[in-house]
């Protein structure tokens, strides 16, 4: 795929990525994968070795909640749900990130020119 | 009353939480949901195929077990979605499984990020300090058990010494010479805080291991090092009480029942604190109160005086001071004293406060290396109600000292001299009787060398009886 990041380019980008899509509602580790990859076009596709790390990572933090419960399609699912804490650092990393990408636009733009 | 409840408070408040913490703990510790340990079914069966994967995975893991299935699950589930996704999308089962797999990547590699996410520092320091706080109710909760122990232990000897007499068995008498049964007093103590000590380091063990995501083996040698030190250094310096050969030993083991409990048979669930159990526990806590408590006021209002016999057998530690050496109105009739709030036993002979200067000087004068010789003393023979009386005294918690018959003429020498300091209008010095391990009942005498280079008694003195009192590191190094 032409317009897929890079594994290199997504490192560091993971938990932005995972607290972004939970924003929206609980979701189980394989559906969070599936919904990133839908709502970027595919261009993102996170390893799904980094994504529970992340996610487990994230509820030691105290940025997600996790439970068990019967999921839509009938088996028990873990379901991670963001926390209060959990929005706050969205905000903060969505913040740091719109800088990152603002600067790279710049310095990437003015390198062409 | 105030310092009690505070005390019932505080102890109470302890073990309830701490029961609470132990109780989460396990929950942790234990297997987990058996609904976790399995991977859920959806569509064709792969268990078999992902198994291995899995055992890998988990084997770098290091996770309480009730993690470690749920991780195990989690991925299982993640597995079944994907690989059925991906023969959804046409790839043959073989295919979808190492797809599947591949796109997790190594196991060893994804069980060691899965620790380290679990194993936060935050939670590290949560374990330390959880597991610090579930020691101390593991204490109390293996103290009022050892007591307990201890208890049912002394009544089931009580029963089975009249029987194991009758056939000619006849046990050691460790209450020898311990009429008021501290001695006793101490062996039960000593007991209960070796079980205390175990209780808590396995407490520590259990929740810190819980609370940091840890193994409880993997925490074990923190708790066995930390335990064994501090409830050591306690047991065998900082415990003091009237020791005994048992309690000194029972003493000697508590860092080592501290440290073997840390690891022993670890992975085992904790006994299950029930209700009741607590209930218990408090009633024990709030009556053992009580008891310390009134009997702290009945022995602090007790005087450790007792009066002059008419046979002493004083001759046997100086010849009485020649009455020519004294003045003519010099006596020691103000009386003696004893006070035990020093630490040891600070004894004072008044002279009669009728006595004048000149006269005091003149005594001072006539007199050198005046000082006070504690002697071992003979406790004395009460027939009939006497002993009946005494007997009474001694069955009642109460530091009651028995009468005295005057020296113990098989001794040779003293058990511990002091020079007398003269202090306005009387002798005074501090014996610290309660050193020695077997001082039992004792005679104080004041002697002096007088003009002629020969040493007397100048009076009759006093008696009392003294307890070894100390840690078990000064029983050990404690003079004869």
């Amino acid at each position: 795929m032409a317009g897929r990041i890079k594994g290199q380019l997504l490192k560091g980008t993971t938990t932005l990525l995972v607290l972004s899509v939970l924003r929206e509602g609980e979701l189980y580790g394989y559906e969070i994968a599936q919904r990133i990859r839908d709502k970027s076009g595919g261009a993102f596709i996170p390893s799904e070795g980094s994504l529970y790390p992340a996610l487990h990572s994230l509820e030691a933090a105290g940025a997600l909640d996790a439970s068990w419960r019967e999921s839509d399609r009938g088996p028990r699912r873990r379901y991670y749900k963001i926390t209060k804490g959990g929005l706050g650092m969205l905000e903060e990393h969505a913040t740091e990130w719109a800088v990152f990408s603002q600067g790279m636009a710049r310095a990437v733009g003015g390198a062409d020119r | 009353m105030t310092a009690l409840l505070g005390y019932v408070v505080v102890l109470g408040g302890l073990l309830v939480a701490a029961v609470w913490l132990v109780r989460r703990s396990e929950r942790r510790l234990g297997a987990g949901p058996d609904a976790h340990a399995a991977p859920t079914q959806l569509g064709t069966d792969v268990t078999a195929e992902i198994t291995p994967y899995l055992d890998r995975m988990t084997g770098e893991l290091a996770l309480p077990a009730a993690d470690v299935a749920e991780v195990r699950a989690e991925l299982a589930d993640h597995l079944q979605d994907s690989i059925a996704s991906l023969e959804a999308e046409g790839l043959d089962r073989d295919s979808a499984i190492r797809e599947a797999l591949g796109r997790l990547g190594p196991a060893a590699e994804l069980g060691r990020q899965l620790r380290m996410a679990h194993q936060s520092t935050r939670r590290l320091l949560a374990g330390v300090g959880g597991g610090v706080f579930a020691g101390g109710g593991g204490f109390v909760l293996g103290y009022l058990g050892g007591i307990m122990l201890a208890l049912f232990a002394a009544l089931a000897l009580a029963l089975a010494t009249p029987p194991l007499a009758a056939v000619g068995l006849r046990l050691p008498d460790i209450t020898s010479g311990d009429h008021s049964g501290n001695a006793v007093n101490s062996i039960f103590l000593a007991v209960a805080t070796a079980i205390a000590a175990g209780a808590a380091t396995r407490y520590a063990v259990r929740t810190s291991a819980s609370l940091s995501r840890r193994t409880p083996r993997s925490v074990a040698a923190f708790w066995a090092v930390g335990g064994g030190l501090g409830f050591g250094w306690w047991a065998i310096f900082g415990m003091r009480g009237a020791q005994s050969w048992p309690s000194v030993a029972i003493e000697l083991c508590v860092p080592v029942v501290a440290a073997v409990a840390a690891f022993a048979r670890i992975e085992r669930s904790m006994p299950h604190v029930g209700r009741w159990a607590l209930v218990v526990g408090l009633v024990a806590v709030v009556g053992s109160g009580l008891v310390f408590a009134v009997a702290g006021s009945v022995s602090s209002s007790v005087i450790n005086t007792i009066g002059q016999q008419p046979d002493l057998h004083l001759d046997s530690v100086a010849p009485a001071a020649p009455t020519a050496w004294l003045p003519e109105d010099a006596n020691f009739g103000g009386g003696w004293g004893s006070d035990w709030s020093s630490g040891g036993t600070q004894v004072s002979l008044e002279l009669d406060p009728n006595l004048g200067a000149p006269a005091i000087a003149a005594i001072l004068a006539n007199w050198r290396e005046v000082r006070f010789e504690a002697w071992h003393a003979l406790p004395m023979d009460m027939p009939g109600l006497l002993a009946g009386i005494e007997e009474a005294w001694h069955a009642l918690p109460m530091d009651m000292p028995g009468l005295l018959a005057g020296i113990d003429t098989r001794y040779s020498s003293p058990i511990e001299v002091q020079p007398a300091s003269f202090s306005g209008t009387s002798f005074e010095a501090v014996f610290h009787l309660e050193r020695f391990r077997d001082s039992g009942s004792w005679w104080i005498v004041l002697t002096a060398v007088g003009p002629d280079g020969h040493r007397y008694r100048l009076e009759s003195g006093m008696g009392g009886d003294a307890r070894f009192n100390g840690s078990a590191w000064d029983w050990l190094t404690a003079p004869q």
